[in-house]
């Protein structure tokens, strides 16, 4: 494993380095086992605001998000070089808890993937682990969570119920108010409608939207629909590399590379 | 084949060949299931229908009665009941056929001398007649029976007068009794005195001479109950040389043997519960401790020698009542004993019935005889008749296999004859004849449960931490060797484990017991240590050791704390657990006296704590497997949604893959349970076989399956004996049914609570 330095300099010319929502990527390359996944990944993303990760499958844009709170240590000889910041902080660094890293920068998979709780102990969840029993923080998280997900008017009435009884697209909700509860700073998000129907997703569309105002997300997504709409910064991916990342009208307008310029327009991924 | 030409491609048709085939083989799998299921309930019917004849009732058969003189005093009957002999008040014995006719007719050569009692012995063939000169002959019936040539049975008799012996001289005796002991008898004589009724004992010295004469000396007669004003009612003679007598009041006396006198020794009125109630009938059952009184009420109970404490400390065998049984059909006017087992003949006006006094339970109930002179069961068990004063022979045929079965002499607790009260015993055999086995299976269920429990207490820990911790926390190329490592464990053959445990483990424990005991506090103790150790240590530290690895820094401190139980123990041992030697009155540091004195339970080298140790090992691979799988089976979605939300990697398996993976873990226990109570090897080698009923870690058990294991190979087919280890293993099948199915209901609702989309 490569150890970056501790503190990397913060870039005074760019405005929101320094800030604890802001993430930094750079000369970041990560390897499994031989394989290489990404090649030197140089990103910045700023805060408050939806960055949109696209590009074809297997082009590393889910590896990349999913090292942003180290995710991808679970997985068996993994190994990294370069660094991300998080606030000007590396993610590497040997006196950061991994745990304290991911619950400030929370995730939304693919699938949802609710416990097999009550739809209460759910949101609660990361409090619970949190150590925190008061009866009173916890049912004023839950409902403030689950109203910020737009679910609270669906479910307040069976907050005991099982999560697993609820529909695709509320659990997918559900997710969102789980990982939003214990305040993160940043949320990730690995293609969160890529199960869900239209209706279901436009509701996760327009919760996106209201949630970049308290945090800064990141998006991977593989429908440049998705992308388009909801982002304010795209990055493409392409083989591990990234090819371009700009404004999201930049790049679908008037893209600099000929390579995304192709992709945008579907003739190829 | 069936081909079409379609646009040149041709289109293969499907071969009816694979039609036939899969045909076949769906009605041979339909067979393979139906098979099993047909010999899983073939199992099950075998096994009731040996069970349930344990259950029955005596069923009887009256027979056509057989007519003998009127005023008969006694009765003596072959063993086959063909050839009853009337013993008539004036000593003459009358043979009689079952149609009347008289077979033969003997009286004792007596000349000049008078007989004026008799008393009939029927189990021993013996009738002893009183003289009126006092003297006591003993008159030996001589039943005999052959099979001629063609088959058919001849029963003869050939009486003869085996002894005269003077008793108290010059008196006509009104009653005879003896009992016969080891170094001859004791013979009891009634007279009149001018005080009123006297009872005389003497003993007889039986020597056995060269030539086989027996040389009987008796010894001077003495007194029974001097003082006593007059004895009335009915006498008995017990073993271990009690005369009983009820009194004219309803009180019963005791008086022993003390060194030629026959003081009395206790005094006591049967049926306490009802004053008016005096005793109609009394007898002995057989073994001759146990006496059955009848009240002119219908009461029945049992009083037995036993032990019982006196108020100063001391043990002193007297009757007490054991058994009050269930009311008789009215006033009780008949006994006769089995000469076989402990059932007898209860008459009384408003029943005849067959009971038995060990379990108290009714065997079978009639209407009442018109009177009853005298009654017999007979040797085989199968033949019950009783005497009507009229001369007629009522008999009836007995078909009663198990007379001591039924559910109370399985699950109740009894109170056997000797013992100091109720009780749960498991005694199948024994050296003599009259014992009688003691089938509770109370004992066995017991030991099957606390074998049981203690494997589990050693498994359970064991095998679902290792199961965590293989599965979340190991890294995956050791968890590749382990996994099938554990897999090869369970295919230990149990014999294999069984003999380990009886040959090598058990006596390594019982020299370092204080050793093994230290470690197993040692162990996870040191574990726990080295946990909160481990995490105040600096991350940069703990970074060094890659995770998954962990168990690499704590096995050698595991080693150390094992190696430091097995130094520290003999000065622990030396400090704690020393008592004195009461032979040289040392100190000496020894665990197991210390148990023994501290708790007053006993200590076996074979002991629980050894099989709950290698039932363990037994079930710890099967429960381990199981539990992993389901553990190892929880969405690593969910594994994930944890960790991102910020949960340690023990938070996650506690709150989200612990409770998801709970069916399967619930019947990775079950199944492990299931295993340890139908262990059978590691228990028959490991554990002694006691059947004893105490919790006690350090004394062994008898389990269901061991015991059947043990004694099924002993037990003649189709006796109690036999189908009480069927019984037992009923039992077993219904422990294990039972907690299968509620398991596998709960699992189900588990499932439905914890299921995963």
């Amino acid at each position: 494993m490569t150890t970056s330095p501790t503190r990397i300099q913060v870039n005074p010319s760019v405005p929101g380095d320094g800030r604890p929502d802001y993430i930094r990527i750079q000369d970041y390359g990560f390897w499994y086992g031989a394989k290489k996944a990404l090649d030197a990944i140089t990103l910045d993303i700023p805060e408050r605001q939806v960055t949109a990760f696209i590009g074809p499958s297997g082009c590393g844009k889910s590896t990349l998000l999913r090292n942003l709170n180290r995710m991808n240590d679970l997985i068996d000889a993994v190994r990294h070089e370069g660094d991300i910041t998080v606030g000007g902080r590396s993610i590497y660094d040997p006196t950061v808890e991994v745990i304290s890293l991911r619950r400030r920068v929370g995730m939304v998979f693919q699938k949802s993937n609710p416990f097999p709780k009550s739809i209460y102990e759910n949101v609660v969840y990361s409090l619970r682990v949190a150590g925190v029993s008061d009866r009173d923080i916890l049912d004023e998280t839950c409902e403030s969570s689950l109203r910020r997900a737009a679910l609270w008017d669906e479910v307040k009435d069976r907050l005991q119920d099982s999560a697993l009884g609820l529909s695709g697209g509320q659990m997918q909700r559900l997710c969102i108010a789980r990982a939003i509860a214990n305040q993160p700073e940043i949320l990730l998000m690995d293609e969160p409608c890529s199960a869900l129907d239209p209706i279901a997703t436009g509701k996760i569309e327009e919760l996106i939207h209201h949630l970049k105002a308290q945090f800064t997300i990141v998006i991977v997504t593989h429908s440049m629909q998705q992308a388009a709409r909801v982002s304010d910064r795209t990055a493409f991916f392409y083989l591990g590399k990234l090819v371009e990342a700009d404004r999201t009208e930049k790049i679908f307008m008037n893209p600099a590379q000929s390579q995304t310029e192709a992709y945008i327009s579907g003739r190829f991924g | 084949m069936d081909t079409k030409e379609t646009s040149g491609i041709r289109r293969h048709e499907v071969n009816p060949r694979t039609l036939a085939i899969d045909r076949w083989m769906a009605r041979l799998i339909n067979v393979g299931g139906v098979g099993v299921i047909a010999a899983v309930l073939g199992m099950l019917v075998f096994l009731v229908a040996q069970v349930v004849p344990l259950f029955r009732g005596a069923e009887l058969e009256e027979l056509p009665s057989a007519q003998l003189p009127a005023g008969v005093a006694a009765l003596v009957v072959d063993e086959y009941g063909e050839l009853p002999c009337a013993v008539m008040p004036d000593g003459e014995l009358r043979f009689h056929r079952l149609d009347g006719s008289l077979a033969k007719s003997w009286r004792p050569d007596l000349p000049g001398r008078s007989v004026t009692a008799v008393r009939a012995y029927p189990r021993d063939g013996i009738v002893l007649m009183g003289l009126d000169d006092g003297s006591v002959a003993e008159v030996k019936v001589g039943h005999r029976s052959r099979f001629e040539a063609a088959g058919a049975r001849v029963v003869e008799a050939d009486p003869a007068l085996a002894s005269v012996l003077p008793i108290v001289p010059g008196a006509a005796l009104e009653s005879v009794h003896h009992v016969r002991g080891p170094a001859g008898r004791v013979v009891l004589v009634r007279h009149a005195s001018p005080a009123g009724a006297r009872l005389v004992a003497v003993k007889v010295a039986e020597r056995r001479a060269l030539g086989g004469k027996v040389r009987s000396t008796p010894s001077a007669p003495a007194a029974v109950g001097a003082g006593l004003a007059g004895v009335v009612g009915e006498v008995l003679m017990a073993n271990g040389e009690r005369i009983l007598a009820v009194l004219a009041d309803g009180q019963a006396v005791v008086f022993a043997d003390a060194d030629g006198s026959y003081p009395e020794v206790q005094r006591f009125r049967p049926f306490p519960d009802s004053p008016g109630a005096r005793p109609t009938s009394l007898g002995l059952v057989l073994g001759d401790v146990t006496v059955v009184l009848g009240s002119d009420q219908g009461h029945e109970e049992a009083w037995s020698l036993y032990p019982q404490r006196q108020a100063d400390g001391s043990e002193v065998r007297a009757f007490g009542r054991i058994h009050v049984n269930e009311a008789l059909g009215g006033r009780a006017d008949g006994f006769a004993p089995s000469p076989v087992n402990k059932c007898y003949v209860a008459s009384s006006r408003g029943s005849l019935e067959i009971r038995h006094m060990t379990t108290g339970t009714v065997r079978w109930s009639g209407p009442p005889v018109e009177s009853f002179l005298a009654g017999f069961l007979s040797k085989n068990h199968d033949q019950m008749g009783v005497l009507e004063s009229s001369g007629r022979l009522r008999r009836w045929k007995v078909d009663d296999h198990h007379p001591d079965g039924g559910w109370r002499a399985f699950f109740a607790p009894i109170w056997y004859e000797g013992g100091t009260g109720p009780e749960h015993a498991w005694q199948s055999s024994s050296g003599n004849d009259e014992f009688e086995p003691k089938l509770s299976l109370i004992p066995l269920i017991y030991g099957t449960l606390k074998g049981t429990l203690y494997a589990m207490v050693f498994a359970l820990p064991v095998a679902l931490l290792a199961a965590v911790y293989v599965s979340q926390f190991l890294r995956p190329e050791l968890k590749r060797v382990i996994k099938p490592t554990m897999e090869i464990m369970a295919s230990l053959p149990s014999v294999v484990l069984g003999f380990l445990a009886g040959l090598w483990l058990a006596p390594l424990v019982d020299g370092h017991l204080v050793a093994l005991l230290l470690a197993v506090l040692a162990l996870p103790t040191t574990a726990l240590v080295f946990g909160t150790a481990w995490s105040r240590l600096p991350l940069a530290a703990r970074r060094r050791i890659p995770p998954g690895w962990e168990f690499a820094a704590l096995v050698p401190l595991l080693a150390v704390s094992v190696g430091a139980a097995w130094l520290a123990a003999p000065s622990v041992e030396a400090a704690l657990f020393s008592v004195r030697d009461p032979g040289t009155g040392q100190m000496v540091a020894d665990f197991r006296e210390w148990w023994r004195l501290a708790t007053g339970m006993s200590y076996d080298a074979r002991n629980s704590v050894v099989v709950g140790f290698v039932m363990g090992f037994a079930v710890i691979p099967v429960i381990f497997t199981i539990a992993e799988d389901a553990l190892s089976n929880v969405p690593p979605a969910l594994t994930s949604g944890s960790l991102a939300l910020g949960a340690s990697r023990w938070q996650t398996v506690w709150r989200v893959v612990v409770p998801t993976a709970m069916a399967g873990i619930f019947s990775a226990v079950m199944i492990g349970f299931g295993r340890a109570v139908g262990e059978t090897m590691i228990v028959v080698m490991a554990t002694g076989n006691t059947p004893v009923m105490e919790l006690n870690p350090f004394s062994g058990m008898r389990t269901l399956s061991a015991n059947i294991a043990v004694e099924l190979p002993e037990a003649p087919v189709g006796h109690t004996h036999y189908r009480a280890l069927f019984l037992g293993a009923c039992c077993l099948f219904l422990m294990t049914f039972v907690l299968n199915t509620a398991a596998e209901v709960l699992r189900q609702r588990l499932r439905e609570r914890y299921k995963v989309v």
